[in-house]
Protein backbone atom coordinates (compact mmCIF):
# COMPACT_ATOMS: atom_id res chain seq x y z
CA UNK A 1 0.00 0.00 0.00
CA UNK A 2 2.56 2.35 0.86
CA UNK A 3 3.79 2.22 -2.64
CA UNK A 4 0.83 5.00 -3.53
CA UNK A 5 3.05 7.38 -1.97
CA UNK A 6 6.38 7.07 -4.01
CA UNK A 7 6.78 9.09 -6.85
CA UNK A 8 9.82 10.86 -8.19
CA UNK A 9 10.20 14.75 -7.90
CA UNK A 10 12.07 16.18 -10.34
CA UNK A 11 12.86 19.63 -9.07
CA UNK A 12 16.19 20.52 -9.50
CA UNK A 13 18.06 23.91 -9.28
CA UNK A 14 21.26 25.18 -10.45
CA UNK A 15 23.18 27.70 -7.91
CA UNK A 16 22.53 31.04 -9.58
CA UNK A 17 25.35 32.81 -11.81
CA UNK A 18 27.01 35.80 -9.88
CA UNK A 19 28.10 38.85 -11.34
CA UNK A 20 31.10 38.52 -13.63
CA UNK A 21 32.73 41.13 -12.19
CA UNK A 22 32.62 40.24 -9.20
CA UNK A 23 34.36 36.98 -9.77
CA UNK A 24 37.43 38.95 -10.66
CA UNK A 25 40.36 38.82 -7.92
CA UNK A 26 41.42 42.14 -5.74
CA UNK A 27 44.36 43.83 -7.29
CA UNK A 28 47.61 43.71 -5.99
CA UNK A 29 48.87 46.93 -4.07
CA UNK A 30 51.96 49.18 -5.67
CA UNK A 31 55.11 49.68 -4.82
CA UNK A 32 56.79 53.12 -5.22
CA UNK A 33 59.22 53.14 -8.13
CA UNK A 34 59.99 56.96 -7.87
CA UNK A 35 61.53 58.27 -4.70
CA UNK A 36 60.04 61.40 -4.99
CA UNK A 37 57.24 62.99 -2.65
CA UNK A 38 54.89 63.28 -5.96
CA UNK A 39 55.86 59.38 -6.77
CA UNK A 40 55.24 58.30 -3.38
CA UNK A 41 51.30 60.27 -3.23
CA UNK A 42 50.64 58.86 -6.45
CA UNK A 43 51.39 55.39 -5.31
CA UNK A 44 49.41 55.78 -2.11
CA UNK A 45 46.41 57.68 -4.12
CA UNK A 46 46.03 54.43 -6.84
CA UNK A 47 46.60 51.83 -3.99
CA UNK A 48 43.18 53.55 -2.15
CA UNK A 49 41.82 53.58 -5.29
CA UNK A 50 42.65 50.01 -5.63
CA UNK A 51 41.33 49.24 -2.01
CA UNK A 52 38.01 50.96 -2.79
CA UNK A 53 37.32 48.70 -5.96
CA UNK A 54 37.89 45.75 -4.21
CA UNK A 55 35.57 46.79 -0.77
CA UNK A 56 32.98 47.38 -4.38
CA UNK A 57 33.64 44.18 -5.07
CA UNK A 58 33.14 42.79 -1.41
CA UNK A 59 30.35 44.32 -1.13
CA UNK A 60 28.71 43.65 -4.21
CA UNK A 61 29.35 40.10 -3.30
CA UNK A 62 27.45 41.03 0.15
CA UNK A 63 24.34 42.40 -1.53
CA UNK A 64 24.01 39.57 -4.03
CA UNK A 65 24.14 36.97 -1.35
CA UNK A 66 21.37 38.43 0.13
CA UNK A 67 19.33 39.41 -2.48
CA UNK A 68 19.55 35.39 -3.98
CA UNK A 69 18.90 34.33 -0.31
CA UNK A 70 15.81 36.03 -0.60
CA UNK A 71 14.48 35.60 -3.58
CA UNK A 72 15.27 31.53 -3.11
CA UNK A 73 13.34 31.70 0.07
CA UNK A 74 10.60 33.69 -1.32
CA UNK A 75 10.25 31.08 -3.92
CA UNK A 76 10.34 28.04 -1.77
CA UNK A 77 8.10 29.21 1.45
CA UNK A 78 5.65 31.07 -0.51
CA UNK B 1 2.99 3.90 -8.51
CA UNK B 2 6.20 6.09 -9.93
CA UNK B 3 5.09 2.99 -12.72
CA UNK B 4 2.20 5.40 -13.50
CA UNK B 5 4.28 8.16 -14.82
CA UNK B 6 5.24 5.98 -18.34
CA UNK B 7 1.44 6.00 -19.04
CA UNK B 8 -0.51 9.41 -20.42
CA UNK B 9 -2.82 10.78 -17.92
CA UNK B 10 -6.37 10.60 -19.31
CA UNK B 11 -6.11 6.56 -20.50
CA UNK B 12 -4.62 6.27 -16.88
CA UNK B 13 -7.70 7.58 -15.35
CA UNK B 14 -10.27 6.16 -17.90
CA UNK B 15 -8.81 2.62 -16.97
CA UNK B 16 -8.59 3.14 -13.13
CA UNK B 17 -12.38 4.62 -13.10
CA UNK B 18 -13.38 1.90 -15.38
CA UNK B 19 -12.39 -0.57 -12.95
CA UNK B 20 -13.45 1.13 -10.25
CA UNK B 21 -16.90 1.18 -11.58
CA UNK B 22 -17.06 -2.54 -12.80
CA UNK B 23 -15.86 -3.38 -8.91
CA UNK B 24 -18.61 -1.19 -7.78
CA UNK B 25 -21.63 -2.46 -9.89
CA UNK B 26 -20.35 -6.06 -9.89
CA UNK B 27 -20.10 -5.98 -6.24
CA UNK B 28 -23.69 -4.43 -6.06
CA UNK B 29 -25.34 -6.74 -7.98
CA UNK B 30 -23.49 -10.20 -7.02
CA UNK B 31 -24.14 -9.57 -3.26
CA UNK B 32 -27.60 -8.00 -3.35
CA UNK B 33 -28.72 -8.68 -6.83
CA UNK B 34 -27.73 -11.52 -8.07
CA UNK B 35 -29.63 -14.32 -5.79
CA UNK B 36 -32.77 -13.15 -7.45
CA UNK B 37 -31.75 -13.27 -10.96
CA UNK B 38 -30.33 -16.83 -10.53
CA UNK B 39 -34.02 -18.29 -10.07
CA UNK B 40 -34.87 -17.07 -13.61
CA UNK B 41 -31.23 -17.85 -14.78
CA UNK B 42 -29.95 -21.33 -13.02
CA UNK B 43 -27.02 -21.09 -15.16
CA UNK B 44 -25.50 -18.60 -13.20
CA UNK B 45 -25.99 -20.03 -10.18
CA UNK B 46 -21.93 -22.21 -10.14
CA UNK B 47 -20.56 -18.80 -10.80
CA UNK B 48 -22.05 -16.88 -8.22
CA UNK B 49 -19.17 -17.15 -5.68
CA UNK B 50 -16.43 -16.08 -8.36
CA UNK B 51 -18.06 -13.69 -9.78
CA UNK B 52 -18.65 -12.42 -6.04
CA UNK B 53 -14.94 -12.69 -5.84
CA UNK B 54 -13.99 -11.13 -9.04
CA UNK B 55 -16.46 -8.17 -8.07
CA UNK B 56 -14.42 -7.59 -4.70
CA UNK B 57 -10.84 -8.00 -6.58
CA UNK B 58 -12.37 -5.57 -9.24
CA UNK B 59 -13.54 -2.88 -6.39
CA UNK B 60 -10.92 -3.23 -3.72
CA UNK B 61 -7.55 -2.84 -6.66
CA UNK B 62 -10.02 0.16 -8.19
CA UNK B 63 -9.92 1.77 -4.97
CA UNK B 64 -6.40 1.50 -4.65
CA UNK B 65 -5.30 2.30 -8.25
CA UNK B 66 -7.67 5.43 -7.51
CA UNK B 67 -5.61 6.37 -4.29
CA UNK B 68 -2.48 5.73 -6.04
CA UNK B 69 -3.66 8.22 -9.45
CA UNK B 70 -4.63 11.01 -7.15
CA UNK B 71 -1.73 10.58 -4.66
CA UNK B 72 0.40 10.73 -7.98
CA UNK B 73 -1.60 13.53 -9.83
CA UNK B 74 -1.44 15.64 -6.25
CA UNK B 75 2.31 14.91 -6.28
CA UNK B 76 2.82 16.32 -9.40
CA UNK B 77 0.41 19.28 -9.65
CA UNK B 78 2.94 20.59 -6.19
CA UNK B 79 5.98 19.93 -8.41
CA UNK B 80 4.47 21.65 -11.11
CA UNK B 81 3.53 24.65 -8.98
CA UNK B 82 7.18 24.67 -7.69
CA UNK B 83 9.02 24.57 -10.91
CA UNK B 84 6.56 28.07 -12.01
CA UNK B 85 7.66 29.47 -8.68
CA UNK B 86 11.31 28.64 -8.85
CA UNK B 87 11.43 29.63 -12.86
CA UNK B 88 10.38 33.11 -12.06
CA UNK B 89 12.93 33.20 -8.74
CA UNK B 90 15.48 32.68 -11.69
CA UNK B 91 14.59 34.70 -13.88
CA UNK B 92 14.39 37.78 -10.56
CA UNK B 93 17.72 36.12 -9.51
CA UNK B 94 18.90 37.29 -13.39
CA UNK B 95 17.65 40.17 -13.32
CA UNK B 96 19.00 41.46 -10.04
CA UNK B 97 22.09 39.71 -10.95
CA UNK B 98 22.85 42.39 -14.37
CA UNK B 99 21.62 45.29 -11.60
CA UNK B 100 24.38 44.06 -9.37
CA UNK B 101 26.64 43.96 -12.54
CA UNK B 102 25.64 47.16 -13.55
CA UNK B 103 26.26 48.80 -9.94
CA UNK B 104 30.02 47.37 -9.36
CA UNK B 105 30.61 48.91 -13.39
CA UNK B 106 29.61 52.20 -12.31
CA UNK B 107 30.91 52.32 -9.18
CA UNK B 108 33.86 51.15 -9.95
CA UNK B 109 34.23 53.50 -12.81
CA UNK B 110 33.42 56.64 -10.14
CA UNK B 111 36.57 55.43 -8.16
CA UNK B 112 38.65 55.53 -10.97
CA UNK B 113 37.83 58.59 -12.52
CA UNK B 114 38.26 60.40 -8.78
CA UNK B 115 42.25 58.59 -8.51
CA UNK B 116 42.67 60.18 -11.70
CA UNK B 117 41.53 63.39 -10.85
CA UNK B 118 43.83 62.93 -7.63
CA UNK B 119 47.05 61.84 -9.72
CA UNK B 120 46.62 64.87 -11.85
CA UNK B 121 46.38 67.05 -8.30
CA UNK B 122 49.82 65.21 -7.43
CA UNK B 123 51.50 66.07 -10.88
CA UNK B 124 50.30 69.71 -10.98
CA UNK B 125 50.81 70.75 -7.36
CA UNK B 126 52.22 68.47 -5.22
CA UNK B 127 55.46 67.62 -7.84
CA UNK B 128 57.06 71.62 -7.06
CA UNK B 129 57.92 70.34 -3.71
CA UNK B 130 59.91 66.99 -4.52
CA UNK B 131 63.13 69.48 -4.48
CA UNK B 132 61.70 70.39 -1.17
CA UNK B 133 60.82 67.44 0.82
CA UNK B 134 63.30 64.64 -0.03
CA UNK B 135 62.23 61.41 0.83
CA UNK B 136 64.73 59.08 2.19
CA UNK B 137 64.84 55.44 0.99
CA UNK B 138 63.32 54.49 4.40
CA UNK B 139 60.14 55.91 4.06
CA UNK B 140 59.84 54.32 0.04
CA UNK B 141 61.13 50.79 1.83
CA UNK B 142 58.35 51.49 4.64
CA UNK B 143 55.74 51.85 2.21
CA UNK B 144 56.59 49.00 0.01
CA UNK B 145 57.26 46.59 2.52
CA UNK B 146 53.51 47.90 3.86
CA UNK B 147 51.68 47.58 -0.13
CA UNK B 148 53.26 43.80 0.03
CA UNK B 149 52.68 42.87 3.23
CA UNK B 150 56.11 41.45 4.04
CA UNK B 151 58.73 41.98 6.33
CA UNK B 152 60.59 45.33 5.47
CA UNK B 153 63.91 43.78 4.91
CA UNK B 154 62.16 41.27 1.63
CA UNK B 155 61.51 44.47 -0.03
CA UNK B 156 64.90 46.33 -0.05
CA UNK B 157 66.49 47.06 -3.19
Amino acid sequence: MLTGCLTTVPVVREFPEPPASALEPCKSLSTVNEASLSGLMKTVTVNYATYYECAIKQNAWIEWYKIQEQIQNGAIND
Amino acid sequence: MWMLSFVPDDFLAYIINAILIAGAIGTFFTFFILHKVVRWLPALAPYHLLLQIISVVLLVGGVYFKGGYSVEMSWRNKVNELNQKLDAAEALSKEETIKVEKQIVYRTKIVKEQAQQIVEYVDREIVKYNNVCVLPQEVIDAHNAAALNKPINNTKK
